[in-house]
């Protein structure tokens, strides 16, 4: 469905010194440099799957999205959705795909919410009979009733990415790019959105993908994650590859009384973890403790830990998928 | 053909949805047409006592100048009134990432640009323009003819092209600058030159509005064929030649522009 090969992006960037004088420097000798956006990405995405693609701020994210959309033409490399090439054929391509970007809206900004389907309706030339149907089911999926006459200026955030959602579904496009769907948005309209995208995906067995930082969108919609940062791949599998491969770290949680138990303790002198390795918070009576697992077993931590100080309630958790994200993303690639 | 059918319908489409915006806004629309009849009326003001102190222009009578002033604002205000929005372009919609909108949609983004606004005061201009034409045109001996018409009628959609394709390559800058607005606007002000006789200036300006930003072809070549009847292979059929190779060369700007869009980071 979806082919990503080797997909690069440079922009160019004008060096400025700082201030007045720099600025008028730099209109008379302009002093360029290179950024490479994306740098060699590739993966493919099969009909029907919903793949997260996640990165920290900056990672190309976004870049990539707009030239699989074709926004931007790459600078080499090759995309093919739907055997079409965004950037070539993009008039006939873009009608079979929604785009939904978060921090921005395609909704007419001074018009009830009504007039933006009826003039995408025309823009996608959908017929009639199709666009009753349509609307009677995005209402349904989205619950837009209740706001579709009202200005769109005057939505809610969570309303407005709810009707930004349904733009992009009018069509009934093969595939949804999602680019941050959630941000901002409280936890009950997070739930409606992923509930509403994945029944979408089942329904119509509509390919998303979906960049999101919120990890839970991820845990709940899609097996599959792409990861990149600083524009390069580093990490494709699903959540549970992901889990076995990054997942040895364990969370330890006790409740005690010794005085300053992280100092008795001193886990790292102990058993010599280095910085990534390993994580204490302590609050009031009770520690945590982040740890890699295969650096020290889990058994022998606890035995450790049970030996030095004095516990009342203790508790060891797998790993969360953020806190395998967080590292990810700390780590220099 | 269909091609233009659907053009066609979704410049309506374009067009109802505007009037919509307005009238959502009312106050802010009945006050915009109060400013804007209060603006015409000290133009016509204006021009009248700048008229009034110069009876002849180099071989041109007061009444000939106004009818070529009143034409040249025809044309200015048909590009005015149906494609403003390219101002938008240069301004803030790609310095901005907001051009991402037209580029993920099936229809042409330049036209979609290009209709999707509506710029009201241009009425104004078109109004200034029939009123001094009308005004004039009894005064003024002109021999009419059925092609005379014909060809009048034909080359005001051309001389509006003129500012339409220039609006457009320059607006296309922005795709490699992020901001050209006022590269649009030093070109469109030599217009100013185009509302009066080409005869009164030297060559160099004559030349510059002839050939380099030909707005000569949107006003007084035009006008001068209709006043004089003369010439209208150069007066007429040069300005559709102008007209049309500008805008083959702004769309090809427009084109190379959309492939070094570079949007804005989210």
């Amino acid at each position: 469905m979806i082919y990503v090969e080797n997909l690069r992006k440079e922009f160019k960037k004008t060096i400025k010194d700082p201030g007045v004088i720099g600025s008028l420097k730099a209109l008379f000798h302009p002093h360029n440099e290179k950024v490479i956006a994306v740098d060699d990405i590739s993966f493919n995405v099969p009909e029907g799957e919903v793949m997260g693609f996640i990165g920290p701020n900056g990672a190309g994210k976004s870049t990539v999205i707009k030239m699989l959309t074709g926004i931007l033409t790459p600078t080499s490399g090759k995309c093919t959705i739907n055997g079409k090439n965004p950037a070539e054929d993009r008039k006939n391509y873009v009608r079979e795909i929604g785009v939904v970007f978060g921090q921005r809206t395609q909704l007419w900004w001074d018009l009830p919410l009504r007039e933006t389907y009826g003039v995408l309706k025309e823009i996608y030339e959908v017929p009639d009979d199709k666009y009753k149907k349509r609307m009677a089911f995005l209402n349904e999926v989205l619950d837009l009733e209740s706001f579709i006459t009202s200005p769109v200026r005057t939505l809610s955030l969570g309303q407005r990415m709810r009707a930004d959602i349904a733009a992009s579904l009018l069509h009934s496009p093969k595939v949804l790019f999602l680019d941050e769907p959630t941000i901002g948005l409280d936890v009950v309209v997070k739930d409606n959105i992923r509930n509403a995208i994945e029944y979408i995906n089942k329904q119509e067995n509509t390919t998303v993908i979906l960049t999101t930082h919120d990890l839970a969108d991820i845990e709940l919609l899609s097996k599959r994650i792409v990861m990149i940062d600083k524009g390069k791949n580093v990490f494709d599998g699903t959540i549970s590859e992901l889990k076995s491969k990054y997942g040895q770290i364990r969370e330890l949680h006790f409740e005690t009384d010794t005085q300053n138990a992280d100092k008795v303790l001193a886990y790292k002198e102990h058993f010599g973890f280095v910085d990534d390795d390993i994580s204490i918070k302590t609050e009031g009576t009770g520690v945590q403790v982040r740890f890699n697992s295969e650096v020290v077993p889990v058994s022998e931590m606890l035995s450790y830990t049970l030996g030095k100080i004095n516990i009342n309630d203790i508790s060891v958790k797998d790993a969360d998928i953020e806190e395998i994200i967080r590292r990810l993303y700390k780590r220099e690639v | 053909m269909k091609n233009i059918k659907r053009m066609l319908r979704m410049h309506r489409i374009f067009v109802s949805q505007e009037i919509k915006r307005m009238m959502e806004y009312k106050g802010d629309f009945i006050v915009g047409i109060i400013g804007f009849l209060l603006g015409q009326f000290f133009n016509l003001l204006f021009l009248w006592i700048i008229f009034s102190q110069i009876p002849s222009l180099v071989g041109w009578t007061l009444e000939q100048v106004i009818f070529i002033y009143g034409f040249s604002l025809i044309p200015k205000g048909l590009d005015h009134l149906l494609f403003d929005n390219l101002w938008s372009i240069g301004h803030f919609t790609v310095r901005k990432g907001d051009f991402d909108k037209y580029l993920t949609r099936p229809i042409n983004p330049l036209f979609h640009v290009m209709v999707e606004k509506l710029q009201i005061d241009a009425l104004g201009e078109l109004i200034m323009g029939i009123a001094l034409i009308c005004v004039t045109l009894p005064t003024l001996a002109i021999e009419w003819s059925v092609v005379k018409i014909i060809l009048i009628l034909l080359v005001i959609p051309f001389a509006t092209l003129i500012y339409t394709a220039i609006k457009i390559a320059t607006a296309a800058i922005a795709f490699w600058t992020k901001r050209s607005g006022n590269i649009t606007y030093m070109f469109y002000m030599v217009n100013d030159f185009a509302k009066y006789p080409v005869t009164i200036y030297n060559n160099f300006v004559k030349a510059v509005i002839t050939y380099i930003i030909p707005f000569a072809f949107t006003a007084f070549y035009p006008a001068n064929y209709i006043l004089t009847g003369e010439n209208p292979l150069f007066n007429i059929g040069l300005t559709v030649v102008i007209s049309l190779v500008l805008l083959v060369i702004s769309v090809l700007i427009w084109n190379r522009g959309i492939k070094a869009y570079e949007s804005a980071g989210s």
